[in-house]
C-alpha cells in the first residue's frame, strides 16, 4: 500500500516552508483539516512530483498562511467553519459556509456523529462587506435567480452603473458532502463522488478511482488509462460546448447561443448512445471505466465538426460579439498567480498551466497549454474554442488506441485497503483535487477541493470595475459550478 | 398541426442540486426539444409563474428562499420536484445539510420527475401532465 510520505513541519516552519514552495513555482493541490488538530497541505512541484507537509498543535489555533497566501483564505475559513480550529491571524474570518442556523458548537467534520443538528429558525444571510460613503448604493442578487443557474448570493456595492465591490455569499448548495463520504466502503463511494458536481463528474470519479489504485499499488492497464483519457476529453468538450453557449446568451447573441445549444444536445445524445449517460455519470470506478466503440465515436466527433466550424468561423468574425467582450471582466496575471488560479480562466491571463501536462495518466498524450493572453472575457471564450478543437484531436487518437488495446484482467480494490494519498486532474474547469484517508477499507476523511473553489475569489476580483450590467457576461465566462465548491 | 391549450410558465429554484438537473432543464430550451412551442416557458420571477420546479434535496441554507419563492407565486400554483434529490431519493438525502427532498422539507409536490437527472424527452412528457391536468390537484393554500 502507497501513502504519500507526509512530512511534519514545526509551527515556527509552516509560513517559511509554504512560502518557499509557492515561489519555486509549485501549484497548491490542497490545504486539509483532520480531526485531532491536524492540517496536511499538499503541493504540485513544477517537474510532477507531489510534496506533503502536516502540522500538528496543541490548544485552539493554528498560524495563518492567509496574509502571505492569499490563495488559502478561503481554505482557512472553510476549517474554521467546519472542525473549529481559528486560523491566528486570518485577516477575514467571516463564516464562509456556516449560517446563523448553524447550532454553537456543530462543527460536522471535526465529530464522529452523523445526527443532523437542530437548526436555529433564523435567517441564513451572513454579515455583507459593503462599500460605505455617499452615492453608493447596495445590490442583492440572489440566491435564487432568474434564469436556470445554481444557487448564489452576490452583494454588489455600485456607484451608478459601475461596480465598486463584490461580496460573495455561495455555499446554499453545501449538503455535506465531505462528511456523507466518511465511513463509506470503497464500493459505496462511486455514486456520491460521481453525484458532487454534473459538470465535473468524470474528474471526479477519475480521481477518486486513482486515488485507490495509488494506495493498492495497482497500475491500470494501458486500455483503461485511454478509456478514462476518452471520458475526460468528452466531459471537457461537453462543459466547453456549454460555456461557450452560455457567453454568447450573455450579450443576447441568440444565433450563436442556439447553435451551441444545439451543438451539445447532439454531444449528449452521441455520449448517451456511447456511455449510456448523457452525462457521463457512473463511468469511472477503481479498476474500470466504460467504454464506448470507437468507430462509432469517431464517426461522432466528425459529425460534430461539421457544425462546429462554420459556427466557429461565425463567433469569430462577429465585430459587435468581440466588442462586447474585450477588456471586460479583467484578470491580471499577477492576481491569477497570487490567488493560485486554475484552468481556463488562469490560462486567459497567460499562466501556462495545465494538469495534464504533469498528470501520469496523459504521459502518451501531448498536451500543450492553450494560452489567452488579454484575461478578459474574451480571452477565457477564445481559450475554450481551441481547447475544444484540442480535445478531438486527442480523442482522436485515444480511440484510435483503443481499438487495438485488449483489455487487462478486471481488477477490485483489496478490502481492507488503508493510507492516505492524493490525487489530482485537470477537469472543464481546472485543477481538481482529492485527498483521500482510508482505513480498513473505509474512508477516514475525504476531502474534495474543485477548481471551482480555487476560481470564486477571482471572479469577485473581475467584476470590480465593470458595469453592473456585464456581471452575468462576466460570471458565465467563468461559468463556475456552484455545487463543486459548495460541496 | 397540434392545438396547443394552456400555456404553463415554469420557474426554477435550485436547492442543493449538482447542476446536472440544470443543465437538462436548460437542454428544453434548444431547439431539439423547444419547450415554448407547448406554451411552455421558463420564467424570470416566481410572481409570472404557474409552476415552481425546484431541484435538489433541499439544503438548509435554502429551505427559506425556497418558501418564500413558493409564496411569491400566485394561485393556481403547482410545486414539482426535478431529479431524484428533489423527489427525495437522491444520493445526498442523508447529508447533514440536507433536508431530504422537497416533500420531507417543504410539502409535497404536485409532480415527481425521477431521474439523475432526467432526461428532456421525458421531463418535457411529464410537465405537459400539469397542462393536462393529469396530474393531482394542489392542495389549496391556507
Amino acid at each position: 500500500m502507497k501513502s504519500i510520505a507526509v512530512e511534519t513541519i514545526e509551527s515556527d516552519q509552516w509560513l517559511t516552508r509554504n512560502e518557499l514552495l509557492k515561489q519555486a513555482g509549485a501549484q497548491l493541490l490542497a490545504l486539509t483539516a483532520f480531526r485531532g488538530n491536524r492540517l496536511e497541505i499538499h503541493w504540485l512541484l513544477p517537474d510532477g512530483n507531489v510534496t506533503a507537509g502536516a502540522l500538528n498543535w496543541n490548544g485552539s489555533g493554528f498560524p495563518s498562511l492567509s496574509p502571505y497566501l492569499p490563495e488559502v483564505a478561503w481554505d482557512e475559513r472553510e476549517i474554521h467553519d467546519l472542525f473549529g480550529y481559528v486560523p491566528k491571524g486570518h485577516p477575514d474570518l467571516r463564516p464562509l459556509i456556516r449560517t446563523p442556523r448553524w447550532p454553537a458548537g456543530f462543527y460536522p467534520l471535526n465529530d464522529d456523529s452523523r445526527l443532523r443538528p437542530i437548526w436555529v429558525d433564523m435567517e441564513p444571510d451572513n454579515p455583507a462587506k459593503t462599500v460605505e460613503g455617499d452615492g453608493v448604493t447596495i445590490m442583492k442578487v440572489g440566491p435564487t435567480h432568474a434564469g436556470v443557474i445554481e444557487s448564489g448570493h452576490f452583494v454588489f456595492s455600485i456607484m451608478g452603473e459601475n461596480i465598486l465591490h463584490l461580496d460573495l455569499h455561495l455555499f446554499q448548495n453545501h449538503r455535506g458532502v465531505e462528511k456523507s463520504l466518511e465511513g463509506l466502503s470503497t464500493e459505496e463511494v462511486p455514486p456520491l463522488v460521481t453525484r458532487i458536481c454534473g459538470a465535473d463528474t468524470v474528474s471526479h470519479q477519475t480521481n477518486w478511482a486513482m486515488a485507490v489504485e495509488q494506495l493498492a499499488g495497482h497500475q491500470a492497464p494501458e486500455t483503461r488509462c485511454w478509456e478514462r483519457i476518452v471520458l475526460l476529453e468528452s466531459e471537457r468538450v461537453l462543459s466547453h460546448l456549454n460555456d461557450l453557449a452560455q457567453i454568447p446568451a450573455g450579450v443576447g447573441f441568440q444565433v450563436a447561443h442556439q447553435r451551441a445549444l444545439a451543438m451539445k444536445e447532439q454531444w449528449q445524445r452521441g455520449l448517451l448512445t456511447l456511455f449510456g449517460h448523457r452525462l457521463l455519470f457512473d463511468t469511472v470506478r477503481p479498476g474500470w471505466s466504460a467504454k464506448g466503440d470507437s468507430d462509432s465515436f469517431l464517426a461522432l466527433v466528425r459529425a460534430m465538426m461539421r457544425d462546429w466550424h462554420p459556427w466557429r468561423s461565425m463567433v469569430e468574425g462577429h465585430h459587435g460579439f468581440h466588442d462586447r467582450m474585450n477588456g471586460v471582466g479583467l484578470v491580471r496575471r499577477d492576481d491569477a498567480e497570487r490567488f493560485g488560479a486554475v484552468g481556463v480562466a488562469a490560462r486567459a491571463t497567460g499562466l501556462a498551466f495545465d494538469a495534464r501536462t504533469l498528470m501520469p495518466l496523459y504521459q502518451n498524450v501531448s498536451v500543450k497549454p492553450v494560452t489567452g493572453g488579454a484575461g478578459d472575457v474574451a480571452a477565457r471564450f477564445k481559450v475554450r474554442l481551441q481547447e475544444v478543437e484540442d480535445s478531438w484531436r486527442i480523442l482522436q487518437a485515444a480511440l484510435d488506441h483503443l481499438r487495438e488495446a485488449s483489455d487487462g484482467p478486471p481488477w477490485t480494490p483489496p478490502q481492507d485497503l488503508a493510507g492516505e494519498t492524493v490525487s489530482y486532474s485537470e477537469s472543464p474547469h481546472g485543477l481538481n483535487v482529492h485527498v483521500v484517508a482510508l482505513e480498513e477499507g473505509r474512508i477516514r476523511r475525504y476531502h474534495v477541493r474543485p477548481a471551482t473553489f480555487r476560481n470564486w475569489p477571482l471572479v469577485a476580483l473581475a467584476t470590480a470595475g465593470n458595469a453592473v450590467g456585464d456581471f452575468p457576461l462576466i460570471n458565465k465566462s467563468f461559468e463556475l459550478c456552484y455545487s463543486c465548491s459548495d460541496r | 398541426m397540434h392545438r396547443q391549450a394552456k400555456s404553463l410558465q415554469l420557474r426554477h429554484l435550485d436547492a442543493g442540486s449538482c447542476n446536472g438537473c440544470e443543465q437538462e432543464l436548460t437542454a428544453l430550451t434548444s431547439r431539439y426539444y423547444d419547450m415554448q412551442q407547448f406554451g411552455l416557458d421558463l420564467v424570470a420571477s416566481p410572481r409570472h409563474a404557474d409552476a415552481l420546479v425546484v431541484t435538489g434535496p433541499v439544503t438548509d441554507t435554502m429551505k427559506e428562499p425556497l418558501r418564500k419563492t413558493w409564496n411569491a407565486v400566485p394561485r393556481p400554483k403547482r410545486l414539482v420536484a426535478f431529479g431524484d434529490c428533489a423527489a427525495g431519493c437522491g444520493v445526498f438525502q442523508e447529508a447533514y445539510a440536507s433536508h431530504g427532498g422537497v416533500a420531507a422539507a417543504f410539502e409535497a409536490p404536485d409532480l415527481v420527475i425521477p431521474g439523475c437527472p432526467p432526461q428532456p424527452a421525458d421531463v418535457l412528457k411529464q410537465i405537459r401532465r400539469l397542462q393536462t391536468g393529469d396530474e393531482k390537484p394542489s392542495a389549496p393554500n391556507p
